[in-house]
């Protein structure tokens, strides 16, 4: 579970400052001084960082057992600048944070359980 | 995975809201595809970034896809260890619950007799339910 939230997060700020570099830098270059070098590289960057961005998004969505909304929010996040941010903070706040510390209590909990069981 | 014949398990997949939700996916696969093509289209004019946009729309059509049919897929597995005293596990708000109830992977009612192996079988239920699908790729389902 941490192992997915962190592998999200990470994907989630790379994408999100990629896609701010893009529409905040590269594209002013573009339509101002008609200089595409940034639109070019970092585009195609975020193409590609957005496809890694979705697979980690969505295994963590399946992982929380999102709602199909929630889900489908989380991965168009990917797409539109700032809302990355949001959307992760709304993410941790609203779902991720309340799952860690379920996991946790429910790790505490049966301190009197019998023998450690194998992991299966 | 036995299941009761009326009605079918299948059957929440044609309430509006999901109805709803696969015209919206096949809509969105369409649109990628469609912008694929454009792409494809502006490649073959010339413009050579349009390559790299070439075979992503298409990617993403299949990405959309397999998230699909998984999540459909999902939507039929056994999430919630039923009966013998375990305790539902706690969902975050605004999960989505199992439409259907499973198996009872904590053993048959002749478990709760005994109090102590019906603790250990929540507490067992309990593990399952955290490291499920743990650290591994189950594949399409």
């Amino acid at each position: 579970m941490r192992a997915a939230v962190l592998r999200y997060r990470v994907m989630a700020y790379v994408t999100g400052v990629v896609l701010m570099i893009l529409c905040f830098v590269g594209i002013p270059l573009q339509v101002f001084a008609h200089n595409d070098a940034v639109v070019n590289y970092v585009g195609t960057t975020h193409g590609i960082l957005y496809l890694i961005y979705l697979v980690t998004a969505y295994l963590l969505a399946r992982r929380l057992r999102l709602a199909i909304g929630p889900t489908v929010l989380l991965l168009l996040a990917g797409t539109i600048p700032i809302l990355t941010f949001v959307v992760e903070r709304w993410m941790t706040r609203t779902y991720i944070n309340p799952a860690l510390q379920a996991a946790a209590e429910a790790a505490a909990a049966p301190a009197a359980a019998p023998a450690q069981p194998q992991s299966s | 995975m036995p299941s009761a014949k009326p009605p079918p398990r299948w059957h929440f997949l044609f309430t509006p809201r999901w109805l709803g939700w696969h015209a919206f996916a096949v809509a969105a696969v369409l649109g990628m595809l469609w912008l694929g093509d454009w792409q494809f289209h502006r490649a073959e004019a010339g413009n050579a970034l349009s390559w790299a946009y070439t075979f992503e729309w298409p990617i993403f059509a299949i990405f959309a896809v397999v998230f699909w049919a998984k999540t459909i897929l999902d939507e039929f597995k056994p999430t919630t260890a039923a009966g013998s005293g375990a305790p539902p596990v706690e969902l975050p708000a605004g999960a989505s619950g199992p439409h259907t109830r499973g198996q009872d992977v904590t053993g048959g009612a002749d478990d709760e007799d005994d109090p102590e192996l019906a603790a250990y079988n929540a507490y067992l239920a309990r593990l399952n339910e955290q490291v499920k699908g743990h650290g591994r790729w189950h594949g399409l389902r």
